[in-house]
């Protein structure tokens, strides 16, 4: 395959085609999207309908996030383990950006969450706009539209959220959940399926 | 006009810098597949980008099979984009003023 005598005609088209096969690979399938979005969107419900019948501690049933996130930290170990002998593997720069920016936004939902205290009220309406951050810059790189949309949208809910009960504002963060991660999650992981069988 | 680089003026060499300058990392079965070479022909072509300080190549183990994960370098991204520039006065040549 040594061929030196390429145009430059023929040295561009190889570059195009070449780039253009890297970037294809879509390599998130919209797992974490579709997991956090449903856990918490029933876990948001339930909290709703404990305190609509007036059971004692409602919030226990926030406990479920410990063990959401203890599946989200083995969950990439076991796929690993599965798919070692598939597919050769390669890593995109979106990879490493996505993993920074949900790092930060675990990190400051875990000091909103830390600081419900002194925020109050305003405790959901910020969380709803931390779901808006993640998922809108979420789509922008992956280039996907339903993700920007969904976390657009999350900015609006919030302002909304800042103005009513904390009642509706647990019914508006359930509205965040599926507009900006159920929804797109699972359009997402279509979209890799499709990309996935030629 | 320009010389263009010769490490890079080979179709199976720039198809692999060309892979890798849009990726992090990749793994030798990948670029392989994606380039359509033989595993010969890509191991002497990875070997002559890695002499001439375009790419990384690291080698380690995976269940006990070798795994070779390349990477593009500094040098090797500005002589990519030196290459780009070049073939785009090729196509678009223009006259100096003066």
């Amino acid at each position: 395959m040594e061929n030196e005598n390429l145009s430059p005609e023929q040295s561009l088209e190889i570059i195009n085609q070449m780039v253009r096969r890297a970037q294809n690979n879509l390599s998130n399938n919209g797992f974490y999207f579709i997991f956090w979005g449903w856990l918490v969107f029933v876990t948001s419900i339930l909290f709703y309908l404990l305190i609509e019948i007036n059971c004692d501690n409602p919030w226990m049933v926030w406990m479920l996030m410990f063990a959401g996130c203890i599946y989200s930290i083995v969950h990439p170990f076991l796929l690993k383990r599965k798919n070692e002998e598939k597919a050769p593997r390669m890593k995109t720069y979106v990879e490493t950006y996505l993993g920074y920016l949900w790092i930060a936004f675990g990190i400051s939902l875990f000091i909103v969450l830390s600081m419900g205290f002194c925020l109050k009220e305003a405790t959901y309406p910020v969380v709803i706009m931390l779901y808006g951050i993640g998922t809108f810059v979420s789509g922008g790189l992956l280039n996907f539209s339903p993700l920007k949309i969904g976390g657009a949208c999350n900015f609006g809910i919030s302002v909304l959220a800042f103005l009513v009960n904390f009642k509706i504002q647990i019914l508006l963060l359930s509205l965040s959940l599926l507009i900006s991660y159920i929804i797109p999650g699972h359009l997402l992981r279509n979209k890799f399926n499709n990309r996935k069988s030629p | 006009m320009k010389e263009l680089d010769p490490i890079l003026h080979s179709q199976l060499r720039l198809s692999i810098v060309s892979l890798l300058i849009a990726l992090k990392e990749a793994e030798f079965e990948y670029l392989k597949n994606e380039s359509g070479a033989s595993s010969g022909n890509l191991s002497v072509q990875l070997q002559k980008l890695r002499e001439a300080g375009y790419i990384e190549i690291h080698k380690t183990f995976r269940n006990n099979y070798p795994l070779t994960t390349c990477r593009i370098t500094e040098k090797g991204v500005c002589a990519f984009d030196l290459y780009v520039k070049n073939i785009r006065t090729y196509l678009n040549p223009r006259p100096k003023v003066n």
